[in-house]
């Protein structure tokens, strides 16, 4: 009897101990996390100089439609009459027909400001962030319209399957107080 | 001969190539002569900090009424009410995202990223449910888990899963917790959550795959109880582990057990342990052996695991998007390969040296040295824990819910006869009061 | 609770047992249903919405740079707003049906869950087994499972442990980029007027005969689908040829042995440049300029300042614009390739703005290595050349006033001599160790490329000035400097001193530039007629042999065959292989 109350006491000990040091354990983890940790939650957002608008941000997100839309930066803009985001390379004619336009949804409008410049805005109900517009503005203008996620729109996935598919890496988590990286002018 | 009014044009279009012609403007923008005004732009505000400080104290107290309906008033009614409340508000409100499941990566990613910090409420969130079940069991699960709330939602007609199989396919959960702390910690990705099979049905819309996943888990769910839970849920073997230490548990009879077997099939998770018997002397000595045998086995194991993990770094390396893409880039450049992908054009569009990539992704690809022998390492322990574990006879006279796997909802209590007896005395303690 | 075993379950508990039951088959089908809609839905934006925007993308590439009808334009903007309509109208269905099927989920759990309920049987414990070896058993064969797991890991493990992992970049230590030696480009035709740009070529075996209108000595005949004044580049066995109109930029791949066109890329261009509306001189054409290749990639750059790169294949590689070159007659430069790069002479202007550079691209993405700018020198028609002087490597050009040579390495300038002027067309070439430039109308100046440094005052070996062709570029070897003029009349000077040794009137009309090849000299007309002389002291006609075709750009010679391109044609001159053969035996 008493042995097996001594089995019964040695086993509570373990027991007892190995409680106590899972407790540390996880009172240790947390505590070291703790001290790093911060109060901002991250949010996910795109890096528009890495971005090279290969156009995965309107099928890879979690949503039905992208949280992901196209930005404008009037500063940078050139303000071309002909606008290289706005009209295809090779426009039939320089109208706002839509065989002349780049983008699919018609989401830029374009308005008539002095000779020679045109200001363009992007409708954001209509833009669902496929990054045409982006891949020619960069290529052949200034630069100044590029893919942004939308904070409103984001559900903030832990892991972001558009960053998930992102072949040039431009994803990366940014505090929530801060969340736009967007383009300044004259980036050397 | 080309006129001078399209050279104006012509000069309008020359583009300056500089080595940082990606952001320098081409077009220089314009001083306007009206009274134009450039618009600013707009941009959104992210969804406001309160709502972390709802979600936190939501959980809290989720949590602790988690743990006072199992283990004080032992009303499964007000687990499931929980439950629910808990699926409509973690789940469809908050969709199903930060999870505690989930959070562990973000810890694994704190741990090893020094450019990462981890939010207050993913610690929360990971760490309180530990903290919960060490002193009372898995609670978290029974009535907070989303995911299992979704899955105890769904089950209408349960089957029992023979042992056999339930011990064989909780490896897969192990391999899970590992693949994921390990993906987390190095950076490549957060596999519990691109694969998390019902974050699809919270959001109302998922990758068609990860859909047909989720509702081919539920489809099973409606007979097999919480089959993410018992058997893929990463988060829940650390759960398991820790409840089989905690101080206060689920107990099937409030009182004490009277052996009427009447709760034998009460469990659709298989969680309730009868009473051990007298083995045959025989076992006892074959028994001894095999125990000693698999004590022995169980460092081999550990170390063969070990060395398994080192032997595929190359293999969980290519999980890493950058060890992906100094592959191809280096396949494209000795022409062993044909064409470009978008990743290989968006490096060299960088201008970076290709040498540069290889030095990256060969850092990146030894960290699995280390990070695959643990990770094998850990599986061979869980492999040789399992097996120890089935070796050794415990001594049990009562009917009881195994602290492991025990999920805490509340089904057992209304098959004992004990359990009636006191509801039928709380019942006439307060007529008598009222 | 009642003490009974066996209970009855009551009819009112049957029935609603059975009502919860119907209830959620009922909902069950409905959520069947919904998820049969939302799949068709997504089957339409998966698989019809794509056909219905590539449709339209054709209809839009269908009526670039040609007339189209006002019918079509509405097409275009009909089927454009279509698109559109439906895939909102898509989004918003999906929404919608994604709602209707939680909701008809949700009925199809609850009502099952109370059929489950409210059908629940007490327990009825069987007799007991045996308990201890039921726990036994189920312990054994909890072992070997586990067991059997540990067996099926241990397994994918050797399988994927024997089976290498990606991990080639790991040993790598220099990036290795591709592209063909000197040595190998000497046996090709790789840019305009082959390697050193000198219309020299190292084969022996050159055809001496041939005529267009039998097809005797012509191994085939390819018309190629638009006109242009490059001349053929050759890589083993692909000719490349670019071609141009004012609507489009296209390079063309031809098989070597069968003429067959292999295929065809197309450069695009940039809005500002169908803007321009360019008018150019009909003599340079769209395309004047010939492409290079560098063993891997073949590279056209074009009138409006479209450049591109295409494999051996016809993926296009990358195409940028340098701008719309500011060009008197239009640009003509031909390319030149160094390593893995591509070499561009951009001189555009009249001098006074600064604008002319001298490019070096990577050949894989486009993107500028380097670039020298030339001091205030205006447009230019002369192509750069690449020489090997001494083991010293460098990039030759000839503008007006200045011959540069550069470092292709880095771009920097190794030395120049100002000695031309005027609007330079024949490019230079390095001949005797000595470069020529060519001053048109006017002289030849031989210059020593050993300088450093502006060594005009220096190096300067001996000047011609009795007089330099106008278009086409000079040949010589170690002994003679052979001139071409316009006009037919053939100059033929020493190399150490510039002396003139014979001169000859040829009475016919010349665009190509001259070549050596065999030992012979090759002179092709305007009407087609290549002029086959002897490289001695005096003008000595071996053949001539018509094409019967009108002929603009420089032939190209590699190994038995001649390729000429004529205004409609491309001429494989060269016996096939078996002829070859039995010419040999006998």
């Amino acid at each position: 009897m008493a042995e097996r109350n001594d089995d019964v006491t040695r086993r509570r000990l373990l027991r007892d101990g190995l409680w106590g040091a899972c407790l540390a354990g996880v009172g240790g983890v947390v505590g070291f996390a703790a001290q790093k940790s911060r109060k901002t939650e991250w949010v996910w957002q795109i890096d528009p100089y890495k971005c090279i608008a290969c156009g995965n941000c309107a099928t890879y997100c979690v949503l039905e439609e992208s949280a992901v839309k196209c930005m404008h930066v009037h500063a940078i803009c050139g303000y071309c009459r002909i606008c290289f985001g706005f009209f295809t390379p090779e426009p039939y004619a320089l109208t706002e027909g839509a065989e002349n336009q780049t983008c699919p949804t018609g989401a830029i409008n374009r308005k008539f400001i002095e000779d020679p410049y045109y200001e363009y805005m992007i409708d954001e109900s209509l833009c669902n962030g496929c990054g045409k517009c982006v891949k020619t503005c960069n290529a052949f203008g200034n630069g100044s319209l590029f893919l942004q996620v939308q904070h409103d729109r984001c559900v903030n996935c832990n892991q972001c399957a558009i960053a998930a598919a992102c072949p040039a890496q431009a994803f990366t988590r940014v505090p929530a107080d801060n969340p736009y990286i967007l383009k300044t002018v004259d980036h050397a | 001969m080309i006129r001078r009014g399209h050279i104006f044009i012509g000069l309008l279009a020359v583009l300056v190539l500089s080595v940082a012609a990606h952001g320098l403007e081409r077009f220089p923008p314009p001083e306007f002569e009206t009274d134009y005004v450039r618009p600013t732009t707009v941009t959104p505000h992210p969804r406001q900090d309160v709502w972390e400080y709802i979600d936190t104290g939501v959980f809290v107290a989720a949590l602790g009424l988690a743990t006072y309906l199992v283990l004080r008033r032992r009303s499964r009614k007000g687990i499931f009410l929980l439950m629910l409340f808990s699926l409509v508000y973690f789940g469809f409100f908050r969709k199903g995202c930060i999870c505690s499941i989930g959070a562990i990566q973000n810890v694994a990613l704190t741990a090893f990223d020094p450019t990462y910090a981890i939010p207050i409420t993913a610690l929360i969130f990971f760490g309180l449910p530990l903290v919960f079940t060490l002193f009372f069991g898995r609670a978290f699960c029974g009535a907070v888990c989303p995911l299992g709330a979704i899955q105890d939602a769904v089950l209408i007609s349960p089957v029992k899963v023979p042992r056999w199989l339930e011990s064989v396919l909780r490896i897969l959960a192990y391999l899970y917790l590992g693949a994921g702390v390990l993906f987390a910690a190095t950076g490549c990705m957060f596999i519990i959550c691109r694969y998390d099979p019902f974050v699809g049905f919270f959001r109302l819309g998922a990758n068609w795959n990860l859909l047909v996943f989720g509702a081919c888990l539920l489809l099973i769910g409606l007979f097999v109880g919480r089959p993410y839970c018992r058997f893929l849920c990463p988060y829940g073997v650390i759960l398991r582990q820790l409840s089989r230490l905690s101080k206060w548990r689920v107990t099937i009879t409030p009182t004490e057990c009277i052996q009427c077997r009447l709760c034998e099939d009460a469990c659709p998770f298989g969680a309730i342990l009868k009473p051990t018997e007298q083995w045959p002397a025989k076992e006892y000595k074959i028994a001894k052996l095999r125990l000693a045998f698999l004590l022995v086995l169980l460092p081999v194991l550990i170390g063969a695991g070990g060395w398994a993990g080192y032997q595929l770094r190359g293999w969980l390396a290519q999980a890493h998007p950058q060890v992906r893409l100094a592959q191809r880039v280096y396949l494209e450049q000795n022409g062993q390969v044909e064409g470009t992908t978008d990743a290989s054009d968006a490096f060299r569009a960088t201008g970076r040296p290709s040498t540069e990539l290889y030095a990256e992704a060969s850092a990146i690809r030894d960290r699995f040295k280390v990070g695959g022998a643990l990770f094998g390492a850990f599986i061979g322990l869980v492999i040789g824990g399992k097996l120890l574990g089935l070796s050794v006879k415990r001594r049990r006279t009562d009917y009881e819910a195994d602290p492991a796997s025990c999920l805490a909802c509340g089904r057992c209590y209304s098959y004992c006869p004990k359990e009636h007896e006191r509801l039928k005395l709380k019942k006439e303690t307060v007529v008598a009061h009222g | 609770m009642t003490d009974t075993t066996q209970e009855t379950p009551t009819t009112e508990m049957d029935v609603g047992g059975r009502t919860a039951a119907t209830t959620a088959k009922v909902a069950g089908v409905f959520a069947v249903l919904f998820l049969a809609l939302l799949a068709a839905n997504f089957i339409g934006t998966s698989v019809l919405a794509p056909r219905r925007e590539n449709r339209l993308t054709a209809m839009k590439v269908a009526i670039q740079g040609g007339e189209a009808s006002e019918e079509q334009l509405a097409e275009i903007r009909e089927l454009d707003l279509q698109i559109r309509r439906d895939r909102i109208w898509r989004l918003d269905f999906a929404r919608k049906a994604s709602y209707a099927l939680l909701v008809s989920v949700v009925v199809f759990v609850v009502a099952g869950k109370l059929a489950g309920t409210l059908s629940k049987q007490p327990p009825r414990p069987q007799h007991a087994p045996d308990v201890g070896a039921e726990q036994i058993r189920e312990a054994r064969q909890s072992r070997w499972s586990v067991t059997a797991g540990l067996g099926v890991l241990a397994a994918a493990v050797v399988l994927l442990v024997m089976q290498e992992a990606p991990s080639a970049f790991v040993e790598a230590k220099e990036a290795k980029p591709l592209f063909a030696s000197m040595q190998e480009k000497s046996e090709q035709w790789h840019r305009f007027r082959g390697p050193g740009g000198g219309g020299v070529s190292v084969f022996s075996n050159i055809p001496t005969q041939w005529d267009g209108q039998t097809g005797q000595g012509i191994l085939w005949k390819t018309p190629v689908p638009i006109i242009g004044h490059n001349s053929p580049v050759v890589w083993k066995d692909r000719v490349f040829l670019s071609g141009a109109d004012p609507n489009q930029r296209l390079v063309f791949c031809f098989d070597a042995t069968s003429g067959q066109l292999l295929w065809t890329g197309d450069v695009p261009t940039t809005p500002a440049v169908t803007e321009a509306d360019l008018d150019v001189m009909e003599d340079t054409g769209y395309s004047a300029s010939t492409t290079a290749t560098d063993g891997v990639r073949i590279y056209a750059i074009f009138v409006t300042g479209d450049i591109a790169a295409f494999d051996f294949n016809g993926r296009r590689l990358w195409h940028k614009n340098l701008g719309v070159p500011d060009s008197a007659y239009g640009y003509a430069s031909s390319l030149e390739t160094y390593q893995d790069r591509v070499i561009v002479q951009f001189d555009q202007g009249d001098g006074s703005e600064g604008k002319s550079r001298l490019y070096a691209l990577d050949g894989a993405t486009g993107r500028v290595v380097w670039e020298s700018k030339r001091p205030e020198t205006p447009n230019s028609w002369t192509s750069p050349i690449l020489v090997d002087v001494e083991g010293q490597l460098q990039i030759v050009t000839v503008t007006d006033p200045w011959v540069f040579a550069n470092d292709p390495a880095d771009g920097k300038e190794i030395w120049k001599v100002e000695c031309v002027s005027g609007d330079v067309a024949p490019s230079p070439i390095y001949a005797g160790g000595l470069i020529m430039a060519i001053e048109p109308y006017s002289q030849m100046v031989a210059i020593k490329p050993t300088g450093q440094g502006n060594v005009t005052e220096t190096h300067i070996a001996w000047r011609m000035e009795e007089g330099a062709p106008d278009i086409c570029c000079p040949a010589g070897n170690d002994k003679h400097i052979f001139l071409l003029e316009g006009s037919g009349y053939l100059m033929c000077f020493d190399v150490t001193n510039g002396e003139m040794v014979y001169e000859h009137d040829l009475r016919d009309n010349f665009m190509a530039s001259p070549s050596i090849a065999a030992g012979k000299l090759y002179l092709l007309s305007e009407e087609g007629v290549m002029y086959i002389a002897g490289l001695g002291p005096e003008y000595e006609e071996i053949a001539k042999c018509e094409l019967h075709e009108k002929c603009h750009a420089s032939p190209a010679f590699v190994d038995g065959r001649i390729y000429i391109r004529g205004y409609e044609h491309l001429y494989c001159i060269g016996q096939t292989a078996a002829a070859a053969d039995e010419k040999t035996a006998n």
